[in-house]
C-alpha cells in the first residue's frame, strides 16, 4: 500500500463541538473533507458527514447464522449419523443439551466474523503500515484532513482560520 | 410544590379518567362474572386474583429495584423518565393491601390457591409436611407483610419524598440529598434482591407445592422486570404523544428499548435454563412441572417463548425499530400480553391441581370426574378466557389511574436532580 503516497492539508481543533462546527462550515462551503481524525468516537459526527450506515452488524447477523447452523447441523449429524450415543438415557437428538453450544459457536462467528470482515474493509491487519497524520489525534485533537489534490489550498486556509483551527499542517503520507 | 407546579406539571384528562373508569368497571365486572360461573371453592377468581397482584405488585418493586441500581451505578440517561418509576413504586402500598386480602383467604380459608395450606392434606403428605417449616400461613403472612412494609415504609415512600424535596429546596453545597438518596438505593439493592425471592417462593412457586426450582425467583423477577419496561415503554409514548414529555427523546426510547431486548433475552436465558437443568437431570419430581405444561398446555407453553423471546428478539434487534414510537410501542404491547400468559401458566395447573383436590374432599361428583380429566378443554385454566383479559385490563387500568395520580402530585421533570442536564443531552448514536 505504501506506493500510493498524497499530500495532505489537515487542521487540529481542541474541543469537540469546534469540529462540529467546522465540519457544518465545510459542507456549507462544499469543500471535499479527505477524513476526520478523533480520539473518541463523537456523537453526531456520522450525520453532519453524511456517512452511510455501517453494514457491519449485517455481516455479523450471517456470521452468526453460519455459526448457527455449523453447530446445529454438526451436532445432528454427529449425534444422528456418524457417532450415535445414548447419554444418561436422553434420545440421540436432544435439542436441549445442543443449545448451548450452538449458542456459543454463533457467538464465536459471529464475532471472529466481524473482526475479519471489519479488518479486511479497512486495510488493517499485521504487516500494514498504517501512517498517522499527528500523534495527537490519539490524545487530545480533534482533525479535519483534506487532500491537496485540486484543492484551492487558499480557500481552505480561509476555512481553518474561520473554524478556528488551533493549527494547520500539510504531511505527506 | 405550588409554584413548580407550572413547568412539566401533570393533570389527567376527563376522557382519560373515564377511558380508565371503564375498563376498571370492564374489570370488575368480569370478577363479578367470574365470581358467579365459578367452582364450588371459587379457584378461577381466586388464581386471577393471585396472577394479577403478584404482577402488579411485582412491576411496582422493578421501578423501585431500577431507581436503586440506576442511582447506585450513577446512571444519567433516564432521569426524564424517574417520575414516572417513583410513580410505579408507591403501587407497592396497593400491592400490600391486595397480598392482604390473599393472606386473609388462607387464614379463612376462603381459597384453596396453596396446597400447604390445608392441614389435613401436610399431615397426609411427608413431602408437604416436610417443607411445612416454610410453606406455612405463619411464614406467608409474615414474609409478605413485613418484606412488602420494608420496600413500602422504609424505601419507597422516603425516596420519593426525598426527590421531591429536591424539586422544592435544591442541592446544596455537599449534594446531602443526592447523597441521602444514593445511601437509601444502595442499602435497598441487596435487602431487594434477597427479599423478592423469598416472595416469589411464597407467592407463585408454592402454588405447585410439591415442586421447586432454584431457576424460579430470578426466573420471576426477570418476567416482572420484562413487564415493567413494557408497561413503562407503551406509557412514555402515550405520554409523549399527549405533550406532556417533551423532553423525553427518541435517544430515551433508544435505551429503553435496548432494555426490553436485553431483558427479553436475560428472561428466556433463564426460562431455557430451568428448562435444560431439570431435563437434564430426569427426575421425577421435578420434570412433572414441565411435563403438565408441555402435554396439557402446549400452546402457553410454546407460545410463552414466541411472545416473550422471539417477537422482541427479531424485532428489537435492529438499530431503527428501537427508534421508531410505532414498532417498540407494538413490541412493548405483544411482550406485556406474553408476561401475563407466563404467569397464567405459572399459576394456573398448580391451581387447577389444588382445586381438583379440594373440590375432590367436598364430595361433588363433577368434580371427582374433572379431576380425572385435567387435560380436557378448560377456559380460563388452560387457556385466558375472556374474563381473564378483562380483569387483567382491569387490574392494569387500575395500575395506570394510580400512577396518574401520583403523576399529578410532582412535576415530570426533576429539576433540581445531578443528572438531569446528562440526561437531557443524551445521545446514543
Amino acid at each position: 500500500m505504501s506506493q500510493h503516497t498524497k499530500e495532505v492539508f489537515y487542521g487540529l481543533y481542541n474541543d469537540e463541538e469546534d469540529l462540529i462546527h467546522a465540519i457544518k462550515e465545510a459542507n456549507a462551503q462544499h469543500l471535499d473533507i479527505m477524513d476526520v481524525y478523533t480520539p473518541f468516537p463523537v456523537h453526531g459526527l456520522d450525520k453532519v458527514m453524511h456517512l452511510e450506515e455501517s453494514r457491519l452488524h449485517i455481516a455479523g447477523f450471517i456470521f452468526g447464522s453460519i455459526g448457527l447452523l455449523t453447530a446445529f447441523g454438526f451436532m445432528t449429524w454427529v449425534f444422528t449419523r456418524d457417532w450415535p450415543i445414548i447419554f444418561g438415557g436422553k434420545p440421540y437428538w436432544s435439542v436441549p443439551a445442543f443449545i448451548p453450544i450452538t449458542f456459543e459457536l454463533t457467538v464465536l462467528f459471529a464475532a471472529i466474523g466481524m473482526v475479519v470482515s471489519f479488518y479486511t474493509v479497512c486495510g488493517l491487519g499485521p504487516g500494514v503500515s498504517n501512517p498517522i497524520l499527528d500523534e495527537r489525534i490519539t490524545d487530545d485533537k480533534f482533525c479535519i484532513a483534506f487532500e491537496t489534490t485540486d484543492a484551492d489550498l487558499g480557500a481552505l486556509q480561509a476555512f481553518f482560520k474561520k473554524t478556528g483551527a488551533g493549527e494547520v499542517h500539510t504531511k505527506t503520507i | 410544590m405550588e409554584m413548580m407546579s407550572g413547568d412539566h406539571s401533570f393533570t389527567m384528562t376527563g376522557r382519560e379518567r373515564n377511558v380508565l373508569f371503564g375498563f376498571m368497571g370492564l374489570g370488575l365486572l368480569c370478577i363479578v362474572l367470574t365470581l358467579l360461573g365459578d367452582d364450588a371453592v371459587h379457584s378461577r377468581f381466586w388464581s386471577n386474583y393471585l396472577i394479577n397482584a403478584v404482577f402488579f405488585t411485582g412491576v411496582s418493586f422493578i421501578a423501585l429495584f431500577i431507581l436503586a441500581a440506576f442511582t447506585t451505578t450513577y446512571t444519567g440517561w433516564y432521569i426524564v423518565v424517574k417520575r414516572i418509576w417513583e410513580a410505579y413504586a408507591q403501587f407497592l402500598l396497593v400491592g400490600l393491601i391486595l397480598m392482604l386480602v390473599l393472606i386473609i383467604g388462607i387464614w379463612g380459608h376462603f381459597h384453596h390457591l396453596y396446597h400447604w395450606a390445608d392441614e389435613a392434606a401436610v399431615a397426609a403428605d411427608p413431602v408437604l409436611s416436610g417443607k411445612a417449616s416454610f410453606l406455612n400461613k405463619y411464614w406467608y403472612t409474615f414474609g409478605t407483610v413485613i418484606i412488602l412494609g420494608t420496600w413500602y415504609f422504609l424505601f419507597a415512600r422516603p425516596m420519593r419524598k426525598m426527590s421531591l424535596r429536591e424539586d422544592v429546596e435544591g442541592q446544596d453545597a455537599d449534594f446531602s440529598l443526592y447523597k441521602k438518596y444514593k445511601r437509601y438505593s444502595a442499602i435497598f439493592l441487596p435487602i431487594g434482591a434477597f427479599t423478592s425471592a423469598a416472595l416469589i417462593w411464597q407467592w407463585v412457586m408454592s402454588v405447585d407445592a410439591h415442586w421447586y426450582s432454584t431457576m424460579y425467583a430470578w426466573y420471576t423477577t426477570a418476567s416482572w422486570f420484562v413487564a415493567c419496561l413494557a408497561i413503562t415503554i407503551m406509557l412514555v409514548i402515550y405520554l409523549k404523544n399527549r405533550g406532556v414529555l417533551p423532553f423525553v427523546t427518541t435517544e430515551h426510547m433508544h435505551d429503553l428499548g435496548k432494555y426490553l431486548f436485553a431483558f427479553s433475552i436475560f428472561w428466556t436465558y433463564l426460562w431455557f435454563s430451568q428448562y435444560m437443568l431439570i431435563w437434564y437431570a430426569n427426575v421425577g419430581e421435578e420434570t412433572t412441572y414441565f411435563h403438565t405444561r408441555i402435554n396439557q398446555y402446549p400452546v402457553l407453553f410454546y407460545g410463552n417463548l414466541v411472545l416473550n423471546f422471539l417477537v422482541p428478539f427479531f424485532i428489537l434487534m435492529r438499530n431503527d425499530t428501537k427508534r421508531k414510537a410505532g414498532t417498540l410501542f407494538f413490541v412493548a404491547l405483544v411482550v406485556l400480553l406474553g408476561r401475563f400468559l407466563d404467569f397464567f401458566q405459572m399459576v394456573k395447573p398448580g391451581v387447577l391441581h389444588t382445586t381438583h383436590e379440594a373440590l375432590a374432599h367436598h364430595g361433588e361428583a363433577a368434580a371427582t370426574e374433572a379431576a380425572h380429566h385435567t387435560s380436557s378443554f378448560t377456559a380460563g385454566f388452560t387457556v385466558p378466557g375472556l374474563l381473564e383479559i378483562g380483569t387483567f385490563l382491569g387490574f392494569l387500568a387500575f395500575f395506570i389511574f394510580f400512577v396518574f395520580k401520583q403523576l399529578e402530585k410532582a412535576p415530570l421533570l426533576p429539576k433540581n436532580d445531578p443528572y438531569l442536564a446528562e440526561s437531557l443531552h443524551h445521545h446514543v448514536q
